[in-house]
């Protein structure tokens, strides 16, 4: 048998060199994309998602308007590249609806869709490489991406996913990871520490989800800190930006008044 | 294209701004200018060969613009027996759209807009005279197969030209790993036992003393059953003749003038899009590969003529620069690998 890829050495790191609770690199980009009235760009290690928000706006179809509040409509688009194996996903794909309806859920208790009714909010996600951790990029991204469209909010939503090597934990699950262990995704509100989402589809004993659900918490607050420097790098800068335009016009008006002094 | 609606007033107004002396553009470009234009190449390090072109993306902050990611990926497919081989390899084309690119498009006019789109890149692009040499593995058993994916993220005005210049470093940056063919061969003096003899390249290495081969027997029978790899970490060889892939210039015609890289507004003011795919020094100075007219609007033969000849003269531009940009793309990982 050839060598085997060990999910956890002895020496405690991971095949990609990191330790048990390590994360992955988080790469976040709020610049404006398009006509997007929020948008975001998220990398968690080597998965790469981009999510446009739009909205709230009159929707498409007339039929699908809440008279009480916003509707949220979800639409995931997975490039075919993004994968090892090339495969064509449409948007019809079973898979690929639930996915979306998943991230619906998930933020469907978050935003504050009672403030505008009869509206609609279309969130696009656009996965442009896959290296597990999908649903937390893409959920990550929805947050951020809203927020950068000034959406009212009642908190982040930072989600992780974590697995169980045997008997050890492990945070930021890749790919390789992934296929291998029993694992779990969670999205938790940091302010109040409530969970919007919890999502497993393999198998793990009951006696070590405690300990991994505990651990996901601790580390969807380490995310939120992350997420939390870009938002606020974000607005900084347009701040920034608004001064600088306010400064010019007050110096332009003060030169012209000098002008009309001569 | 009706991806934006303008009202009859700001219509006019683009339009008598192109018809002015001298001409006139909202972002204060001349008929002929293009927006700003940014490549990378090798941006998916999952496919073969990769490339992220923008056209007009605000340099300080990395804002708007259009923009468009295509990357190829090579597959196996078996010839015959059920397999879609075809000999010599196969290339196929999409282009999809983001619905972030188009956030006014219902997902039925979406999927309408993702088809023509790929009609067109398709067809010029897998036309037979710019087929790759290199897409066979085994004669009449296995050859490659590309898939070129085009995704367009965000459109801004001038996807077309986008698309192909995209299409176009992707197949540049396109390795197509190298392979050697396995054959087996039951030893007969042996008796039962079998061995497999390795074959490279194709060439005879089996024992001639068991059987007489005639020495006016020229065929090239080929034996070879199987491939393998033999350096799995080798990117192989780029994609042969990958300097032909065409590049694409839109003109926008307000008649009976026409400009260059029309922004989205400028699109919806315009009645009529003659798209051209030319290639160049390859082996005629120029050849043009496709021609498409988009919208309702109509041209004398004359007017065609003239077009083409201007055509030939912006594209001519577009190709100098983006074989300048893709030698130095180039050029530079070479030496990023290097450096190990």
């Amino acid at each position: 048998m050839a060598s085997r890829v060990e999910i956890l050495n002895e020496g405690g790191y991971r095949s990609d060199g990191r330790r048990q609770f390590e994360l992955r690199t988080i790469d976040i980009d709020l610049s404006q994309q398009g006509h997007a009235d929020g948008a975001a760009v998220i990398t968690h290690g080597l998965a790469h998602v981009m999510v446009s928000v739009f909205g709230p706006r009159e929707a498409k179809m007339r039929s699908q308007t809440i008279h009480d509040r916003a509707n949220i409509n979800v639409e995931v688009a997975v490039a075919a590249f993004s994968t090892g194996d090339r495969r064509k996903r449409s948007r019809g794909d079973k898979r690929i609806l639930e996915f979306a309806a998943t991230i619906k859920s998930t933020f469907e208790p978050v935003i504050q869709t009672s403030l505008y009714p009869r509206s609609q909010i279309d969130i696009f996600v656009q996965v442009i490489q896959q290296d597990g951790g999908l649903l937390q990029a893409c959920i990550n991204g929805t947050t951020l991406a809203l927020m950068n469209a000034g959406i009212p909010m009642l908190d982040f939503v930072c989600a992780v996913n974590g697995g169980v090597h045997s008997t050890s934990p492990l945070l930021d699950l890749t790919l390789l990871e992934e296929n291998d262990v029993p694992n779990l995704t969670i999205a938790v509100m940091p302010k109040t520490r409530k969970v919007s989402l919890v999502t497993m589809e393999t198998r793990l004993h009951v006696d070590r989800f405690e300990e991994i659900f505990r651990l996901a918490t601790e580390a969807g607050l380490a995310i939120h800190g992350e997420m939390k420097g870009a938002i606020l790098g974000r607005s900084k800068s347009l701040m920034g930006s608004i001064e600088l335009g306010s400064q010019q016009r007050s110096g332009n008006t003060a030169a012209d008044a000098m002008d009309d002094d001569d | 294209m009706a991806s934006t609606s303008i009202s009859k007033a700001e219509r006019s107004y683009i339009q008598a701004g192109i018809l002015a002396n001298p001409p006139s553009r909202a972002d204060g470009r001349s008929l002929y200018d293009f927006r700003n234009i940014a490549l990378e190449t090798g941006v998916a390090p999952l496919a073969n060969g990769s490339a992220r072109l923008s056209i007009g993306r605000n340099p300080h902050d990395g804002s708007g613009g259009t923009e468009v990611l295509a990357a190829a990926k090579l597959e196996v497919e078996n010839i015959g027996d059920g397999g879609e081989g075809v000999e010599g390899g196969r290339i196929s084309c999409t282009v999809s759209c983001s619905p972030a690119a188009y956030p006014h498009l219902s997902s039925n006019a979406l999927d309408d807009l993702q088809y023509d789109m790929t009609t067109i890149l398709n067809e010029t692009l897998t036309h037979r005279v710019l087929h790759p040499p290199n897409l066979g593995i085994l004669r009449g058993k296995k050859a490659w197969v590309l898939h070129l994916d085009a995704v367009v993220l965000y459109d801004e005005g001038n996807v077309y030209d986008a698309v192909f210049m995209a299409a176009r470093a992707a197949l540049w940056d396109t390795k197509v790993p190298r392979t050697r063919s396995v054959e087996y061969q039951a030893k007969r003096k042996g008796g039962a036992t079998k061995g497999n003899a390795e074959k490279e390249g194709g060439s005879g290495d089996m024992d001639v003393d068991e059987e007489v081969v005639s020495g006016f027997d020229t065929r090239q029978i080929q034996t070879a059953t199987d491939f393998e790899l033999p350096d799995y970490w080798d990117e192989g060889e780029p994609l042969g003749g990958r300097e032909n892939w065409p590049v694409c210039v839109t003109l926008n015609i307000v008649q009976p003038s026409h400009f260059l890289d029309a922004t989205q507004t400028e699109e919806a003011a315009t009645p009529l899009r003659v798209l051209l795919m030319l290639a160049f020094d390859t082996p005629y100075p120029t050849s043009v590969l496709g021609m498409r007219t988009l919208g309702n609007g109509e041209l004398t033969a004359a007017q065609i003529a003239e077009l083409l000849k201007a055509g030939e003269k912006y594209a001519r531009e577009i190709w100098t620069s983006l074989n300048a940009k893709l030698k130095e793309e180039t050029m530079n990982r070479l030496k990023e690998r290097s450096k190990f």
